[in-house]
């Protein structure tokens, strides 16, 4: 399963994907696609490789996000820079938070986020209102510079950038999966007393491929905060911690693309069905419910084995 | 510093707060001990025990009789849940009935929405009369609150205690194939302890109705506090789940007084230093992996 294509072809398709696809959807749609893509990359890799499932990714999403909006307020113009700064920022969030929460089960881990995800929506909100300005968020869509090559302010040429970056993110998680470490994490999700017998540490293993992951959450923090030109607690609300989640189980638990399909799937449902029904919630809920009766494989989880058949009929036998 | 008055006060409004949390988090906990389930949808039961408050209170004209309908409109849910969803994943691994239960918080949520709307309903309290206790007026209702609080604990202390069914649900918490063995229905035990968990969020949901607005959203409100009750107290103890929940009654309501921003955020740091010094929670079993 892990290495369906050779690592380029199966990026370069993907890619492809979401270049035609730009073609024939509207601008706005595909922007959501590519930064909420990035955003389950994190979530994904958590929950496929490592085994934890968190329901605090709004925190890490939040935490990259102000950390752009600071920058981008209070000190410089440059979005790139920014951007920067909210991933800076998500890496040392995550590197201070990671030790204390990476001891814990997995089940505890997934409480212990969402508890977190509420506390930062409460300092957003309500604690550090002086410098956050709580409810009226922070707007800086006016202080942004244009960038030379690719002006990240143009929604059109965000686009360009945000595809580049998500090429670049796929190939560092295909990247992981192939190295030792990829391995160990999946091997740590599987069966930790015996990675632990090989000799090698079940802690700092799930404290790396935590800070990865949700330094990739901060990545689409700061992306949105920059696509959106501001940044409000209600970006990192709790309510919204399930989406992640569901677009992960959708897209396929593990599997290295699930996340584009998924969130190209999600985005695409919620445009259809907020227009014909105002209740939002109810669809979700029992998406999610279903999901998890039926078809727990999820889309691409069942697409790919079709698809490699197809691509590649020789390594049928030799997949998995 | 704080004079007496403010401290009795808190410390009663502490209390009361610490029941409520009492009632939601003991149904949680009680699933993770016997089910291995964590059941992310005993929220849903309190909102819609709150919601039954409100409108069978107000349609019957007698807070009580909304209380007992909201105990027995969740209980009924809890049970049409358990057998058609819960019972399908018990064999599968925690995180998985925690994914499926949250979706049907939202679910339900949705469907709140649906029937009565976004716009937060008020609930009168059953009586307005204050007591007096030390010197300080100390609204009835809340020590009613703590009254109920107490006799649920002596109740499911009693019933797992001196009844046939609590026994066999204790020992199936130590281990449910020997039960099974003994010749035990299991599956049985499991909707029992379902229903009671479902009915006691329903009814604490009803008992919070009046110090609340009663608003779609406040299964989620709620859902970050009874969290940090469960992790603090040690998922799968009553005991353990009782302390916490008095515990953290009081340092929202004292931690409010002191410094009003602090009530949200003061939990939270007491669940980590707990956590950092024993991460299975004060009263946690270690036994079960992962």
């Amino acid at each position: 399963m892990l290495d369906t294509f050779a690592w380029w072809r199966g990026i370069a398709l993907m890619i492809a994907l979401l270049c035609g696809l730009s073609l024939v959807l509207p601008l706005p749609f595909m922007n959501e696609v590519v930064i909420f893509t990035i955003y389950v990359v994190g979530c994904n890799f958590m929950i496929g490789r490592l085994g934890y499932i968190s329901f605090g990714q709004p925190a890490y999403l939040a935490i990259g996000a102000y950390s752009t909006a600071f920058y981008l307020f209070y000190f410089g113009s440059s979005p790139l820079v920014g951007i920067l700064f909210g991933v800076l920022g998500g890496l040392i969030g995550s590197l201070l938070i990671g030790p204390f929460f990476v001891r814990l089960r997995s089940d505890y881990f997934a409480m212990v986020n969402l508890a977190l995800a509420v506390v930062v929506f409460y300092l957003t909100e309500k604690v550090l209102v002086s410098i956050t300005q709580g409810d009226n968020g922070l707007w800086f869509m006016t202080q942004m510079t244009s960038t030379p090559v690719l002006d990240l302010t143009i929604p059109a040429q965000f686009l360009v950038f945000g595809i580049i970056v998500t090429a670049f993110v796929f190939a560092f998680y295909k990247y992981l999966d192939g190295t030792i470490y990829g391995s160990c994490c999946l091997a740590t999700k599987l069966n930790e007393d015996k990675l632990q017998f090989i000799g090698y540490s079940n802690f700092s293993i799930r404290f790396l491929g935590f800070v990865i992951a949700n330094t990739t959450t901060a990545l689409a923090g700061a992306m949105y905060a920059v696509y959106l030109g501001f940044v409000s607690p209600e970006m990192g609300s709790p309510s919204r911690a399930a989406d992640p989640i569901i677009v992960t189980l959708l897209g396929g638990v593990g599997t290295l693309f699930g996340p584009v399909v998924g969130a190209i799937a999600y985005t695409g449902m919620k445009d259809v069905i907020s227009k014909l029904i105002g209740n939002w919630e109810l669809f979700i809920g029992f998406l999610l419910v279903f999901i998890m009766l039926v078809a727990d494989k999820g889309i691409w989880g069942t697409l790919e084995p079709i698809l490699t058949r197809v691509v590649s009929p020789r390594s049928r036998n030799t997949d998995k | 510093m704080i004079d007496a008055q403010l401290l009795i006060s808190g410390v009663i409004f502490g209390l009361s707060l610490g029941s409520i949390y009492f009632l939601l988090a003991i149904g949680l906990s009680l699933c993770f001990g016997l089910m291995r389930i964590i059941s992310l949808d005993q929220l849903l039961y309190y909102s819609f025990g709150a919601y039954m408050a409100y409108t069978v209170g107000l349609a019957t004209g007698s807070f009580w009789c909304g209380v007992a309908a909201g105990t027995v409109v969740a209980g009924l849910m809890s049970f049409i849940v358990e057998r058609f969803i819960f019972l399908r994943i018990y064999a599968r691994d925690p995180t998985f009935s925690m994914i499926t239960s949250f979706g049907l918080l939202i679910g339900g949520i949705g469907i709140i929405k649906f029937f009565w709307g976004v716009v937060p309903r008020p609930v009168e309290a059953p009586t307005l009369i204050q007591a007096n206790v030390f010197g300080t007026a100390v609204p009835v209702y809340r020590l009613i609150v703590i009254g109920f609080a107490i006799a649920v604990y002596a109740g499911i202390w009693l019933f797992l205690h001196r009844t046939i069914v609590g026994k066999a649900i204790r020992a199936a918490i130590e281990s449910v194939e020997h039960v099974e063995g003994l010749g035990i229905n299991v599956s049985r035990l499991f909707t029992i302890t379902f229903v009671i968990a479902g009915a006691l969020s329903g009814l604490g949901g009803g008992l919070h109705a009046p110090l609340i607005m009663v608003d779609p959203m406040m299964g989620l409100e709620t859902m970050a506090f009874v969290f940090m009750i469960v992790i603090i107290g040690g998922l799968g103890s009553i005991k353990g789940t009782l302390i916490s929940a008095l515990i953290v009654g009081q340092v929202v309501s004292l931690g409010s007084i002191i410094y009003a921003p602090m009530a949200q955020m003061a939990p939270f740091v007491m669940m980590l230093l707990v956590l950092l010094i024993r991460p299975t929670g004060l009263y946690g079993s270690p036994l079960y992996k992962r």
